[in-house]
């Protein structure tokens, strides 16, 4: 499906936060590396989706009555086996049947850890579409590095916000860790300047966290929100 | 300002004849006051006050009302409260004024009410296509034009700086410094709640006045945050804007919102947006003044490589502490620079530190020697603009001659900081800024004039990328 397919279809049917799998379909198709995120209509096919993915996966629950996933004790990490997997699904569904009888679970990869970013976009009131980037995952909660850029944004702004963070050392190597990725960074930002600028109804992104590797990169956690009215 | 057509802002900021509503014969009044501010602006068109109720005020003759002027006016000043304004403006669309400046406040920043009244006063404005300057605004200045109608009256040296304010007492205050700090104002507006003419408008209009070359900006918070940012950036392309940005925190909001009914938005996002288009932010009403002087006085440097000379290391420190994040770089002297220092403080002459910032401690109380470094130093091709430091004393004169001398020849940017208090340095201070070398007082300021200058040269050389 296209960016706007997706779009069209949460609209549609009166979602304004996309499921993950969504999120994750609309981010490739704007070229942003996403971890992979497959939805599992049973709990066999999770153990199904979990063999092809291979362990350890993260299961988490879809449902458009449960969007704080983790809170709601629908979000289990480091899947090892395929028992982890039929006990965790048991466990997902237990709960979030009470809540949503229609709730289902997606099956994602663990990705190797990396340097936690942000990478995200928001409407504001008075300048419109802004994309953010920063240090991501809890250091966005301890430092609020993050600096902003109205859309549409040019290379030189990106190259400038990720010299512009006060953790931008981190990135560049610090201690005798290998820089991350410098160019992968600067193309998921002017992507996500570009994807929103093309479907303004996409009225958030939030990529946290990105995980930045020596080589490449991998949004783990993607939430898109999205509206109808212009 | 909505609307397909542009408006010509003209007859607004150069108006031949001036209707003043609401004069009255007491000094305590607005009224009173904008019809002494333009007497006392020495304002050579005509002025025409009005009120329904006096015969003469401050030896004008005074008009019952618009219809009764013996001609049409291209502005007028309404000196009236918040419902009359409404009537008024009405009026003058339908006679076809060209511009209204709305002094009163008691629109939207005190609630619904007043909300509502500030609708009708828009659409009054609308209706006629009316630019209107305001409401809830100390008032506008052209010097270039002798027209003062704030209704504090002024009298104040004309130069080349324009600002827009949305506060009046932070308009005074820039004003009042401006003047303390010998630079001249060209235009001052004070765009209030932004209800017709907001900012953008406003650096529209003075992007193409030719007697405006560096543009001071205060805001508090604009609801077209959005276009500002990026006329601001347009602008700053063309002639520089320096923004300073009120209302870092969130109780700021919440102030803002009952003082010129702006929501402060959010501080962060217009100081990177605003960086993000290339226009300079300062932190101050002082940085702001600061940063416009130099730029009215001095060209821009070829780039970013600042030299310092003092004979004090102290504000040199200062110094680098603020022109190192502000993307300026000291950088090492030439080789030929250091023989040219060796030879003009001799073999004899020890503890001078060959390097830059350059000291030349005791050396550079003399005169002479103190012109030589500066020479020297802006000869240097690695520095691309030089900061002198020297201090104010009892016997010794500052090296004003020599300074603005080495300026002349070789045609680099220079800033001096002189050391001392403002009356000991103010006859220097007018001495070399009427030669184009601006003069402060304060470490600080030196430093975010270079700041605004660099910022300013390299923006001119890294050329037009941004078509919006």
């Amino acid at each position: 499906m296209t960016v706007n397919e997706i779009v069209d279809r949460a609209i549609a049917s009166g979602r304004n936060l996309l499921f993950e799998d969504e999120a994750g379909a609309l981010l490739m198709a704007a070229g942003i590396p996403v971890n992979s995120c497959r939805v599992a209509s049973g709990e066999d096919e999770a153990v199904r989706i979990a063999k092809e993915t291979g362990f350890p996966v993260v299961l988490k629950v879809r449902s458009q009555a449960i969007t704080h996933k983790t809170d709601a004790g629908c979000v289990r990490l480091g899947l090892k086996d395929e028992e982890a997997v039929h006990l965790a699904y048991r466990g997902i569904m237990e709960k979030a049947r009470l809540i949503d009888p229609g709730a289902q679970v997606t099956v994602q990869p663990m990705a190797s850890p990396g340097l936690e970013l942000l990478v995200g976009m928001t409407t504001d009131p008075q300048f419109g579409q802004v994309v953010a980037f920063g240090l991501g995952g809890t250091l966005v909660e301890l430092f609020n590095d993050v600096t902003f850029r109205q859309v549409p944004l040019l290379e030189k702004d990106a190259t400038d916000m990720i010299n512009s963070i006060k953790g931008s050392a981190l990135l560049k190597g610090y201690r005798g860790r290998p820089p991350v990725d410098i160019n992968a960074l600067t193309g998921i930002i002017l992507q996500v300047s570009r994807l929103v600028e093309k479907e303004p109804r996409i009225k958030e992104i939030d990529l946290n966290p990105v995980f930045a590797y020596p080589q490449g990169m991998l949004a783990v956690d993607s939430r898109v929100v999205v509206n109808q009215n212009l | 300002m909505s609307g397909t057509r542009p408006v010509d802002l003209r007859p607004v900021f150069y108006p031949r004849r001036v209707a003043v509503f609401g004069v009255t014969d007491t000094p305590d009044r607005v009224g009173y006051n904008v019809l002494e501010s333009i007497l006392h602006g020495g304002f050579t068109g005509k002025v025409y006050p009005i009120h329904p109720r006096h015969e003469q005020v401050l030896g004008c003759k005074v008009y019952k009302s618009l219809e009764d002027l013996p001609e049409p006016v291209d502005l007028a000043v309404i000196c009236l409260n918040q419902d009359a304004t409404v009537e008024a403006v009405e009026k003058c669309g339908r006679a076809g004024v060209r511009g209204v400046i709305c002094n009163a406040g008691g629109y939207r920043e005190t609630g619904e009410v007043g909300r509502d009244l500030e609708k009708r006063l828009i659409a009054a404005a609308e209706k006629y296509r009316l630019p209107m300057i305001g409401p809830n605004t100390l008032g506008m200045i052209n010097n270039d034009g002798n027209f003062y109608s704030t209704f504090y009256p002024l009298k104040i040296p004309a130069g080349k700086v324009s600002i827009i304010s949305q506060s009046g007492g932070i308009g005074l205050t820039t004003i009042h410094l401006a003047v303390d700090e010998g630079i001249g104002i060209n235009k001052f507006i004070g765009v209030g709640n932004c209800s017709n003419l907001g900012f953008t408008d406003c650096l529209d209009y003075l992007e193409n006045d030719d007697s405006t070359a560096v543009i001071g900006v205060f805001i508090e918070g604009s609801a077209d945050a959005g276009r500002f940012v990026r006329a601001a950036g347009r602008v700053a392309r063309k002639k520089p804007v320096v923004v300073y940005k009120a209302g870092r925190l969130a109780e700021a909001d919440r102030y803002t919102q009952t003082h010129t009914g702006s929501s402060a938005g959010s501080f962060q996002l217009y100081q990177d947006i605003l960086h993000q288009y290339g226009v300079f932010t300062v932190n101050n009403v002082s940085e702001l003044v600061a940063a416009c002087k130099a730029l009215a006085l001095q060209p821009l440097p070829e780039g970013n490589r600042v030299g310092i000379l003092t004979h004090t290391a102290g504000p040199s420190v200062v110094m680098i502490d603020h022109l190192a994040p502000a993307g300026c770089v000291i950088p090492p002297l030439h080789e030929k620079t250091i023989s040219r220092v060796k030879q003009i403080i001799g073999s004899d002459n020890p503890p001078v530190v060959l390097k830059n910032p350059l000291d030349a401690a005791g050396l550079g109380f003399s005169r002479p020697t103190y012109g030589g470094l500066a020479e020297a130093m802006l000869a240097d091709d690695n520095v691309d603009l030089l900061l002198a430091v020297y201090c104010l004393h009892k016997t010794w004169e500052l090296p004003a001659i020599e300074l603005i001398n080495a300026h002349k020849k070789y045609e680099k940017p220079l800033i001096v900081n002189f050391v001392g208090n403002w009356q000991g340095c103010r006859a220097d201070q007018d001495f070399m800024q009427n030669a184009g070398v601006p003069l402060y007082t304060a470490p600080e300021k030196t430093a975010v004039a270079a700041a605004a200058l660099v910022h300013y040269g390299m923006l001119r050389k890294g050329g037009a990328d941004r078509d919006s």
